[in-house]
């Protein structure tokens, strides 16, 4: 009950807050040159002084997904210039969630190219420090991009809920590995139903698309993670559910690595309900601690 | 009001009548209940119809508004703008994935995208299989219901593709739906029979006129519908127990009443038929117990009918044989004589054939009557009546026809044949012993005897007419002869016998007779001793230029040419004429003498039916003489109380010249009694002859009667009259006879 209490309370509180600072974000079209994609991000300028924070969305989602848009707006009133990016999963201007049974033919090295894109467009527009947060297989996305990306204005990455993308324990079926294997080395690029995530058999893609984010397994992961250069934080809900394929190991793993590991104990994948400003918060502190 | 015939009708007709009134009058209140409820049926329906009509424009409307939403959403799916920019894996999409997505509703036959120039994206894989596949080019913007069949319409719907953030066309989407199958499964239809709804097939239509394509009917209205099919089931009901009741009454009326009325009505018409027949009572037994009744009561009614009839036949038998048989000879009477004359004379010339007219007479008769007395005189006329009749070959009949007259008429043989009858019938009477019955002195008779030859007449009527007055000729003949008792008419008797009398009087006499001219009627004043009054009595005189003829070779003529009824019709006839002329003086009166063959003539009542006006203002009297009324007494009271009764007086003739007039003096149907002339001499005679007379004329005056005494032509002989009672005295010593038109012209 006193949890309840206090989660109205903050929920009104920054409501009002949001209302004074009267943060206008507006949403922000770039064209993604090499696919001929049109992509959508949802900008607002915050305080100078404060760094811009990169916001992504996790698999098949949006940024108007509610994990997004809790940080987007927590971080807005806290001074803190947002971009909070759809990525178009060559849909250009996509404004809805990808369903699994949509033909799949995005791939891992296209969504990294699209916030490669949206890194520079913010550094473009003046910001000289970028922090990028993600969530779920956004987090995996701004590693693998985090790890590889040149530009000085990264300054760190905030991750949360934190999993790989492949391996038996998440369903991935060894199969269905060889064979799209084998389609993509006879150029031949068929969409088919996958075992994927949480799609169980009905993700309908093509071999490159799925092949493209099984990239992302745990040991791989664990690699980016250790090789980062940029200060990295892991947030991790001591609830989710990922946990029951992926087990309590992966927080021993990831505390192996020389991330910043904090689990919110109680949340779900999503740090949805009170959870929610626990995420902000800890998002929050993260930010006011890092240097200007 | 009499009723017009055409309503009298068997009782079928109006039994049929009532039946037809009453089968139409229900059957028109069963057609009104038929077509209140077919009004109220057919009102329903429109209402119905009204009502789905509503449903169907409510539904078509969403329908429109919810595919439209749904393509709509359509275009704004990401996977479409994803496909339109990419078509790479358009087919694996297109199979894969929209059919499978939610935005591929039921009954969507097709959804394809369309590029920028309205092209289609890419080619459907499977349109051999669609009815009404989408267009390779979209030609216009607006939707399209295409028509496959009554059953099958797809609405075609089209949608433009913007980009998000600009006015930017990237391409359209198109959908196909099977509109009746979309509208059947996506409505609960409350008015509707969903399978009802079919298509006008025609060339495509646009959404504005979809409406009209499209028609439907309404739901069944169990209700009324078994509400409906409850009132024909009862009509049905009624026109089988109309029909059933029909043929029950039919069966009834015919059992109960028809076939009883035409079993009376049949037996009624054989009774008409068969009078005799009492024995044909219908067997069958009636239901009703009128018709029961009625049938005992018309055979107990003809039963009694025909005892009555039989009584009644037996009843006129004998009133008819009366009326024509002489009460005194009981053969046929002067009344058959007639009616068989003149039924002969009426079929005559149809019929003709050799006639011969045989006149019998009593020679002497009245000299026998005075001799012997009515009864010896009575029995001679029966034994000559039964003489001649038993004589008579048995076809023949006589007729008694006058006191001593006999008749017998021989048809269909030639005159010697009808001579030797007469003869034979002669030969017995004058074989008869007469002295049986007292008469001491041979009887004679004669005979006289016409015949008519048909085959030598050119005028069969006049000259059949003709043969009772030739038989009268030959007969007077044969009374002049001894020897030659049997005469046959030859046209020279008539001169002979009128041999002292000159042809050019006898052709005067009679052509005055016949034409009325040179008749000059002379009146004699009949004078009441009592009153100052008189009448007159009528005499015939005709003066042709200086010829007067005198009366004596007047009846001499009509005597011997026996043209009595002829000469006394004429005289009515003058003075008829001189009662319409005024002729006769007021406060007076006329008498008119009639012979006694006229008094037997069957019209001789209406020979003075015409005077009847002149009755309240004229005394008129009929002068009949003493021997005919006394010969046929019975006949002539009938005839002449008719007259008396009409107010004409009957005067009774020369009293006294015939015989027994006083037996018969207090019966007589006369009023007036005149004293033949030779008893008013008689007043002259000696003391007992007078006192005979006195006495006479005494006892008529006692029974009623005036009396006139005529022949006075002295004053002591009009004392003697006075003293003898007489009320009236004629006589030269009072006014001698005049010309009518003289005593007119005195006036």
């Amino acid at each position: 009950m006193k949890q309840h209490a206090l989660f109205i309370m903050k929920s009104i509180s920054i409501s009002l807050l949001a209302l004074c600072l009267s943060v206008q974000a507006k949403t922000v079209t770039q064209q993604i040159l090499p696919f001929n994609l049109t992509a959508e991000a949802n900008y607002a300028l915050g305080e100078p002084s404060k760094p811009a924070v990169l916001i992504l969305h996790g698999f098949l989602s949006t940024n108007q997904f509610f994990t997004v848009t809790s940080i987007s707006d927590s971080l807005q009133s806290e001074g803190f210039t947002t971009l909070a990016p759809t990525l178009t999963l060559n849909i250009s201007q996509r404004r809805s969630l990808v369903k699994c049974t949509s033909l799949h033919t995005h791939t891992l090295q296209r969504d990294i190219i699209e916030i490669a894109h949206w890194v520079n467009w913010l550094h473009a527009q003046g910001h000289t420090k970028i922090i990028l947060i993600g969530h779920s297989s956004g987090s995996l996305e701004l590693l693998e991009y985090a790890s590889n990306a040149k530009n000085p204005a990264i300054s760190s990455i905030i991750l949360t809920s934190l999993f790989y993308l492949n391996g038996p324990e998440l369903g991935i079926l060894s199969q269905e590995v060889t064979k799209a294997q084998a389609l993509l080395k006879n150029r031949i690029n068929t969409p088919s139903n996958y075992q994927f995530l949480f799609c169980n058999n009905q993700y309908y893609a093509t071999p490159e698309s799925f092949l493209s984010y099984l990239k992302m397994d745990k040991s791989y992961t664990l690699s980016l993670l250790e090789n980062l250069n940029i200060p990295s934080y892991t947030i991790m809900a001591g609830a989710d559910k990922r946990f029951h394929k992926v087990g309590r190991e992966w927080l021993d793993a990831l505390e192996q690595t020389q991330t910043n590991l904090i689990t919110i104990e109680g949340a779900n994948h999503f740090f949805s309900r009170e959870y929610e400003f626990d995420l902000q918060e800890k998002i929050i502190d993260i930010l006011n601690q890092t240097p200007p | 009001m009499p009723l017009k015939s055409y309503f009298i009708q068997p009782v079928k007709v109006y039994f049929a009548f009532f039946l037809i009134a009453g089968i139409t009058l229900s059957a028109l209140l069963v057609s009104n209940l038929h077509s209140q409820t077919q009004s109220v049926q057919t009102a329903l329906q429109e209402k119905t119809l009204q009502q789905a009509q509503k449903e169907f424009d409510v539904v078509l409307d969403d329908a429109i508004i919810n595919l439209t939403s749904n393509l709509l959403e359509l275009a704004d799916w990401d996977e479409i703008r994803q496909q339109i920019e990419d078509p790479s894996y358009y087919y694996f999409w297109h199979e894969d994935r929209l059919k499978g997505s939610g935005y591929f509703k039921n009954n969507y036959a097709q959804i394809e995208l369309y590029d920028q120039n309205k092209w289609l994206l890419m080619p459907p894989m499977d349109e051999d299989s669609l009815d009404a596949p989408l267009p390779l080019q979209i030609q216009t913007d607006e939707a399209e219901l295409i028509f496959v069949s009554p059953t099958k319409a797809y609405l075609h719907m089209f949608e433009p593709i913007f980009a998000r953030d600009s006015q930017t066309l990237l391409g359209y989407v198109g959908i196909s739906i099977a509109l009746r199958s979309y509208l059947i499964e996506e409505n609960e239809f409350k008015d509707i029979n969903p399978q009802s709804i079919k298509f006008t097939e025609t060339q495509p239509i646009n959404l504005s006129d979809l409406s009209s394509n499209i028609h439907f009917k309404p739901m069944e209205n169990t209700v009324a519908n078994e509400l409906w099919q409850q009132i024909q089931n009862f009509i049905v009901d009624i026109v089988i127990l109309l029909s059933v009741f029909t043929l029950l009454m039919f069966v009834i009326f015919q059992r109960l009443f028809s076939r009883p009325m035409q079993r009376l009505a049949n037996y009624v018409q054989h009774l008409k038929e068969s009078t005799n027949d009492t024995n044909t009572q219908p067997n069958e037994t009636f239901l009703i117990k009128e018709f029961e009744a009625l049938k005992h009561s018309i055979h107990d009614y003809h039963r009694d009918l025909q005892t009555a009839q039989k009584e009644l036949n037996t009843q006129y038998e004998k009133v008819w044989k009366q009326a024509r048989q002489d009460a005194l000879t009981e053969i046929f009477n002067r009344r058959a004589f007639d009616e068989m004359w003149n039924q002969l004379v009426a079929t005559y010339e149809y019929n003709p054939n050799d006639i011969s007219f045989i006149l019998f007479d009593c020679d002497f008769f009245k000299a026998l009557n005075d001799t012997y007395g009515h009864e010896i005189g009575d029995d001679v006329i029966r034994i000559t009546a039964k003489t001649i009749q038993e004589t008579l070959p048995s076809q023949y009949d006589v007729f008694r026809i006058g006191g001593d007259e006999f008749v017998v008429i021989i048809q269909e043989r030639p005159l010697h044949e009808a001579f030797a009858i007469a003869k034979k019938c002669l030969k017995a009477l004058k074989n008869y012993n007469f002295c049986g019955i007292g008469i001491k002195e041979r009887l004679s008779f004669s005979i006289g005897i016409s015949h008519l030859a048909h085959q030598n007449s050119k005028n069969l009527r006049g000259d059949l007419l003709n043969l009772p007055r030739q038989a009268d000729i030959a007969m007077y003949k044969a009374k002049q002869s001894h020897q030659h008792k049997i005469q046959c008419y030859e046209s020279q008797l008539e001169v002979e016998s009128l041999s002292l009398v000159s042809s050019q009087v006898i052709n005067t006499i009679v052509e005055a007779i016949h034409t009325g001219q040179y008749i000059d009627m002379h009146l004699q004043g009949i004078h009441s001793v009592q009153e100052n009054k008189l009448y007159y009595e009528s005499l015939i005189r005709i003066k042709k230029d200086d010829l007067f003829i005198y009366p004596k070779d007047i009846f001499s003529v009509v005597e011997r040419r026996r043209l009595e009824v002829e000469i006394d019709t004429q005289i009515i006839q003058q003075m008829l004429i001189a009662f319409q002329k005024g002729h006769i003086p007021s406060n007076t009166g006329v008498s008119i003498n009639v012979s006694g063959k006229t008094l037997l003539t069957s019209n001789f009542v209406d020979l003075f039916e015409p005077f009847l006006p002149y009755l309240k203002d004229y005394k008129i009297v009929i002068e009949i003489i003493e021997n005919t009324l006394i010969d046929h007494m019975e006949y002539a009271k009938t005839v002449l109380n008719t007259l008396r009764s009409q107010g004409f007086l009957i005067a009774l003739d020369d009293f006294g010249s015939g015989y027994s007039s006083i037996r018969y003096l207090a019966h007589m149907p006369v009023d007036i009694i005149k004293f033949d002339m030779s008893m008013t001499l008689a007043l002259d005679a000696d003391e007992k002859t007078k006192n005979i007379i006195r006495s006479t004329a005494k006892m008529v005056r006692d029974a009623g009667y005036d009396l006139v005494l005529e022949g006075v032509e002295t004053e002591d002989m009009f004392e003697k009259a006075k003293q003898a009672g007489a009320t009236h005295i004629q006589g030269y010593l009072l006014s001698k006879p005049t010309s009518i038109l003289k005593i007119y012209g005195s006036k």
